[in-house]
């Protein structure tokens, strides 16, 4: 029983991951458009259980809350709201990309696998993993996370946070006055 | 106390579990038959004190028990009982209909993901300061073990609460798009709208606490409102006595927000029966329709718990921190029990009941115009109300 449940816990990592990547090729393969944004619901999900394997307790509950609470909700309104059928009588939309999205995806799994190699199988590259001690004076990062975030966001970085989100805020209004032009 | 090995752990949480799944399988009849009695009561019904049928025979048997259970001191709370057994018995036993055009798995899927993510806010939801027992040595695994009155004291608590509740919301959604019908479509999307946008303001407002605070957890919080001091990671901090200010326009926001995310009235749009039948859950019958009913009372104990650990006293006799005039040597109104926090549970819960039966429904515009023009701005003024008495207190 000890063991077993020592080894689930050291590989929660590994079994989040394979949802997620498991949620993931659910998404791209299921017929309708609406399991599909269930299953990238699951696979959000998922990222925020390996978030939080990773101590990283903070990030984890904030991908719940942007990307599975906000973000999909908005997708499924899209989805529900937008009718796929006609693509669904036409064939499928997927069909005439699938041969160059497993070509694409190789390519960047050699990409990736290439470029971090270094990273992942280096046993001295663990460091660069780990978040800036200067962030995080006087706070252990492992149990207080949110602390340590807000003082990486709020005093070491503001301005570029708050350039970003003046970025996002640009990306909005440019979508509603698209979106505008169009009923106009 | 010791450490507790892997298995020990497991298996307490797994008991905590249980008993709170079991707290809520009680509490939520509890408080469906409080709400038919209050509602009775403020409107001067007589319902729910008969049910269908005549004088003969079962039914009628039943109606004249009734009766008779009135006239008694104690059992006449219990008049209507009876019904309320009834009521159960049929949501158990009611023909399971699946519509035939519907999307089968994310039919079936829908209740569960409403239950699923209000059980696990409440397994964050700090009930008791102190363990609420501990195992005698002879219990098997977890003999000599406290039993916690949380199951999972998070440190990022309230963020952990506000996020999954969030997901909740696709229950709502799923359902009414599962059922393939225009009715259930139309309250599931609605619902969405309300929930998406009342979440906004009811954020707001818990980050009052939070940034008097500065912290996100329950059991830290609790102590916070009690007016000791605490030792947060960002710093030690003690409640100001100008606290009380934004704390208190804060729980009233929270609370109307609290009213709308769980689609209760004044804010009960998605089940409008006059303009869309049942809302989101037209077509749900039996256990699958009984499991969208446990969410909603799920998610109003849960309104309840927050507003109690985050607003009132949270495990303490007053709230808003006057607790700290009481010194802590007095006996029970003095110190924090498990008895206050169900207390202010009860109380909010009670004045869900109580709204219930006083306020008409709002209609969809004034429900969108009271959320984003009134609502968000003024938590935002709370918010920077919070923050200036922080700063200079």
């Amino acid at each position: 029983m000890e063991n077993a449940l020592a080894f689930i816990g050291r590989n929660f990592f590994l079994i989040f991951g394979l949802m997620a990547v498991g949620a993931a090729v659910a998404m791209v393969f299921s017929k309708s458009a609406v399991h599909s944004v269930l299953s990238f619901l699951f696979a959000m999900l998922s990222i925020a259980g390996c978030y939080l394997s990773l101590q990283a307790e903070f990030v984890g509950v904030a991908q719940i809350l942007v990307y599975a609470g906000g973000i999909v909700v908005l997708f499924l309104f899209v989805v529900m709201l937008v009718e796929l059928t006609r693509f669904k009588e036409a064939g499928g939309i997927f069909h005439v990309q699938t041969p160059w999205a497993v070509v694409a995806v190789l390519g960047a799994c050699a990409v990736f696998i290439y470029v971090f190699r270094g990273l992942i199988f280096d046993p001295a590259s663990k460091d660069a993993l780990v978040l800036k001690p200067e962030l995080a004076q006087g706070l252990d990062v492992a149990s207080q996370n949110a602390q340590a975030v807000s003082r990486g966001l709020f005093a070491e970085y503001l301005l570029p946070f708050e350039i970003l989100s003046v970025i996002l805020l640009v990306a909005l209004v440019a979508a509603v006055a698209i979106a505008k032009q169009e009923r106009a | 106390m010791t450490a507790m090995t892997l298995t020990q752990s497991f298996v307490t949480a797994l008991l905590q579990i249980v008993v709170l799944a079991l707290f809520v399988f009680v509490a939520v009849p509890v408080i469906v038959f409080a709400e038919r009695k209050v509602i009775g009561y403020v409107q001067l019904r007589l319902g729910y004190t008969r049910i269908a049928g005549g004088l003969h025979g079962v039914t009628g048997g039943l109606n004249r028990l009734m009766w008779w259970m009135g006239k008694l001191p104690f059992f006449s709370i219990l008049r209507g009982f009876p019904s309320f057994i009834a009521d159960g018995i049929k949501l158990f036993t009611k023909e399971d209909i699946v519509p035939e055009k519907a999307d089968w798995w994310v039919f079936h899927f829908a209740p569960a993901i409403s239950v699923v993510a209000a059980f696990t806010v409440l397994g964050i939801v700090s009930f008791s300061p102190a363990p609420l027992w501990t195992w005698p040595a002879a219990v098997p695994i977890v003999g000599g073990l406290p039993f916690a009155g949380v199951i999972s004291d998070v440190n990022v608590g309230l963020l952990m609460l506000v996020g999954v509740a969030s997901v909740g919301v696709y229950g709502i959604v799923l359902g009414g798009w599962a059922s393939n019908s225009k009715y259930p479509l139309l309250g599931g999307l609605r619902s969405a709208a309300q929930i998406v946008s009342y979440e906004v303001p009811l954020t707001f407002s818990l980050l009052v606490p939070v940034v008097l605070s500065g912290t996100l957890n329950f059991t830290q919080m609790s102590q916070y409102l009690s007016g000791a001091p605490i030792q947060t990671s960002a710093g030690p901090a003690q409640m100001p006595a100008l606290a009380i200010l934004p704390l208190f326009i804060g729980f009233f926001i929270y609370l109307t927000c609290g009213f709308a995310e769980t689609n209760r009235v004044p804010f009960d749009l998605p089940e409008a029966e006059t303009e869309l039948v049942a809302g989101f859950h037209t077509e749900y019958t039996g256990m699958k329709f009984g499991l969208f009913y446990l969410a909603e009372y799920a998610n109003m104990i849960i309104v309840a718990a927050v507003a109690a650990a985050f607003f009132l006293g949270g495990h303490h006799f007053l709230p808003f921190g006057l607790q700290r005039f009481i010194p802590p040597s007095v006996p029970v109104v003095g110190g924090a029990s498990f008895g206050w926090f169900l207390l202010w549970m009860a109380l909010i819960l009670f004045s869900y009941l109580w709204v219930r039966a006083t306020l008409p429904r709002y209609r969809y515009d004034q429900l969108m115009h009271v959320g984003w023009k009134w609502l968000i701005p003024l938590s935002l003024a709370n918010l920077c109300l919070a923050a200036l008495v922080r700063y200079f207190a």
